[in-house]
């Protein structure tokens, strides 16, 4: 029942901007309150798997939340939720500005809520072709998300993105075709074969040649879709150009829904060709992310590709953890949530740097502190989080990485990593530092333009604590299930 | 129908399939890509429809009908107003010369029945010959998307990558479950009608839908 109301709200919520003859506010309050309710579903779900249940529908559990699909279903609704409840306001502001219309902004509604609901079918559908169709829907429905604000520049990256996007999810099925050859040539043809959990039970007996090339096929486009280096080229482009609400979910949530692809994937792998294989290809392209963000964040003019950029890190250190064995995982699981709260709030709080200062450019960005002192101290918070600081999130799971690396006795490994670290922490503070300090403009007028709109990114930085704190023992016993259904 | 016969017969449609693809990299007009796409479009009908008959799968011409509905009629008719609309033929200049695409092209081929090997070995179906040449048209779509500097011709390249994804499935298994082929039809589909419209959109914007003029994005 659970899974149904958290496909359906979404979906639901699409449907009175789809039949609406103009836009109105309270399209906006259902799209963000039937996102509110999917996250009590997915709480709802969560709570099912700690009392020792796998809530499942459908034949042959043809919907099914596991632990790790409970934490992703967490984490989609929850960014989606603030996202929309921000994002409300700031459109409105948007559009008053001119920067769109009536008939766009009810646009924005109808796909976003169809973006929303592909994710949340991808992390729930048992069967890996439904997951497979549901990653590639969330392309579909965001690549005009992109270019909501027609611009020259939105409109290329937005090309690139559906592309790219498209091709490397075409290559994600070549491997689950390849996977499924596999299970028909040893089992036969059965009726739920490509059901993840019927793969899984399945995959000792597969051929390890086969999974291993399915699994090339699988990283690579899934991966393409995840942002990871060197299939990375679309991602700064689409995030930066993305209005804030959609590069908000698009960081925070939708390259994870891809990473978990590969996760649901690399279960089977593992127990056909024995664990290892996966999780060296994992680190290696996991280490390319890294070093690429690592040299290309330090030339950044734009403070949205910065942030795009740092995605690209926080998903090469997400492979990294889940190629390390299991405290890896949990260290990967646990940095997913704290990126998507830190990520999604940083980009949030960047559509205010954008509507104030009218530039994405870092060097036209001058005293933020003093012009948006609200906006400003949640980006900092958002940037210090990013950068694995304490008391955030994020330098708990980082911690538990680099110990995870070192207890699976890659020492050199963990070496390069934080020397990466180092050199992106440096890069990323000197343009905190020259965004956040300095004189403003003299054009830029001070003052938060409407301060209770930040009221919803209250949420993100009470996850970051506690999370970076104390990890409330629920959600860790929540993460420790979830990375046991990754062990093989 | 013998099963060695069978066997050639499906040999000779995927040839037909990979070198409909390769053609297209010979070719240096939008004109001629969107007629050779729609006649590989049409021989990989004629190959589902050989498979269906062999196996007795009756789902399969459901999907040979859907194939030659959208892939051989709809999708060809909407690119050749696209480009009617887009008017200029830019492809006599693409990123990589006529000799040195098919050279690759072939050494493409090379590679798909290396990394099928595995999987020809252990298939005991009579279509398994086909495998490598599948992969191999999956291969020559990437090579049509990276080598082409129309947005237009890059469509023409991920829908031969399409075909030769969905040649796989039939020749390996068969096709895969309905429900998948239905929803991956779904996805093709509203992923082309979605790139075409951004096709009219890169022209209405840039006047051009050279694709080498989309670099205002760096790092």
């Amino acid at each position: 029942m659970l899974l149904v109301a958290l496909l359906l709200l979404p979906l639901a919520a699409a449907v009175p901007a789809l039949v609406a003859p103009r836009y109105h506010p309270s399209i906006a309050a259902t799209s963000a309150a039937a996102s509110g309710a999917a996250f009590l579903a997915a709480l709802g779900l969560a709570r099912a798997n700690l009392r020792g249940g796998v809530p499942s529908i459908g034949p042959e559990e043809f919907l099914r939340a596991d632990g790790l699909s409970a934490v992703l279903a967490l984490v989609v609704s929850g960014v989606a939720c603030v996202s929309l409840w921000f994002g409300a306001g700031y459109l409105e502001r948007v559009r008053d500005h001119g920067g769109l219309d009536d008939a766009r902004l009810r646009r924005f509604y109808v796909l976003t809520n169809l973006f929303v609901a592909t994710m949340l079918l991808a992390v729930t559908a048992n069967n890996v072709g439904v997951m497979w169709v549901a990653v590639e829907g969330t392309t579909i429905a965001t690549a005009f998300l992109i270019g909501l604000e027609h611009s020259k520049a939105a409109l290329e990256a937005s090309w690139k993105y559906i592309l790219i996007g498209s091709i490397g999810i075409a290559l994600a099925f070549v491997g689950t075709v390849l996977g499924y050859f596999d299970f028909v040539q040893r089992v036969g043809e059965a009726p739920h074969a490509l059901h993840w959990t019927v793969l899984a039970r399945a995959s000792p007996g597969l051929n390890g040649d086969v999974l291993r090339l399915a699994f090339v096929f699988i990283l690579v486009g899934y991966g393409t879709k995840a942002g990871l280096a060197p299939m990375h080229t679309w991602l700064p482009d689409a995030h930066s150009e993305a209005p804030a609400p959609i590069s908000a979910m698009m960081s925070g949530s939708l390259l994870v829904v891809a990473l978990y692809a590969v996760a649901r994937w690399k279960v089977v792998v593992d127990a056909g060709v024995g664990p290892g294989y996966a999780g060296r290809m994992l680190i290696l392209f996991g280490l390319a992310s890294l070093v690429l963000a690592a040299v290309l964040l330090i030339r950044q003019s734009s403070y949205k590709r910065m942030l795009a950029y740092s995605s690209v890190e926080h998903i090469g250190l997400m492979c990294l953890g889940l190629g390390l064995g299991p405290l890896g995982t949990l260290a990967a699981l646990l940095h997913m949530i704290g990126h998507a709260a830190s990520k999604s709030l940083a980009f949030l709080a960047s559509g205010n740097l954008l509507e104030a200062y009218g530039s994405p450019r870092i060097a036209s960005v001058r005293g933020v502190l003093r012009v948006l002192p609200w906006t400003g101290a949640l980006f900092l918070v958002a940037a210090l989080a990013l950068l694995g600081l304490p008391p955030f999130g994020l330098f708990v799971s980082e911690v538990m990485l680099v110990r995870a690396g070192f207890l699976a006795g890659r020492p050199w490994l963990m070496g390069a990593v934080l020397a990466l670290l180092v050199a992106i922490f440096l890069s990323f503070l000197g343009h905190l530092h020259r965004m956040l300090f300095g004189i403003p403009p003299a054009d830029v007028r001070p003052g938060e333009r409407r301060p209770f709109g930040l009221l919803p990114l209250g949420f993100n930085v009470a996850v970051l604590l506690a999370l970076g704190l104390v990890v409330p023992e629920p959600l860790l016993r929540l993460l420790r299930l979830a990375a046991g259904v990754l062990r093989p | 129908m013998s099963p060695a016969l069978f066997s050639q017969l499906c040999a000779l449609g995927s040839s037909l399939v990979l070198i409909t693809g390769i053609a297209i990299l010979w070719r240096h007009s939008l004109a001629v890509y969107i007629d050779y796409f729609a006649r590989q479009s049409f021989v990989f009908v004629l190959v589902i429809l050989g498979v269906a008959a062999y196996a007795g799968e009756a789902e399969l011409y459901l999907v040979a009908a859907m194939v030659f509905l959208f892939k051989v009629m709809l999708i060809p008719r909407i690119l050749r107003r696209v480009r009617r609309h887009v008017g200029v033929d830019l492809e006599v200049r693409p990123y990589v010369n006529v000799p040195a695409s098919v050279a690759l092209a072939g050494l493409l081929t090379l590679i798909a029945y290396a990394v099928t090997r595995p999987v020809v070995e252990i298939s005991g179906l009579p279509t398994r010959a086909g495998i490598p040449l599948a992969l191999a048209v999956v291969f020559v779509g990437l090579l049509i998307v990276v080598s082409r500097r129309s947005a237009l011709a890059q469509i023409v390249g991920f829908l031969v990558l399409e075909n030769g994804i969905a040649l796989l499935a039939i020749l390996a298994t068969y096709g895969v479950p309905l429900i998948v082929e239905l929803g991956a039809f779904l996805d093709v589909l509203l992923g082309f009608l979605v790139m075409q419209v951004f096709v009219y959109r890169i022209r209405e914007t840039f006047d051009t839908i050279d694709v080498d003029r989309l670099s205002g994005l760096r790092h």
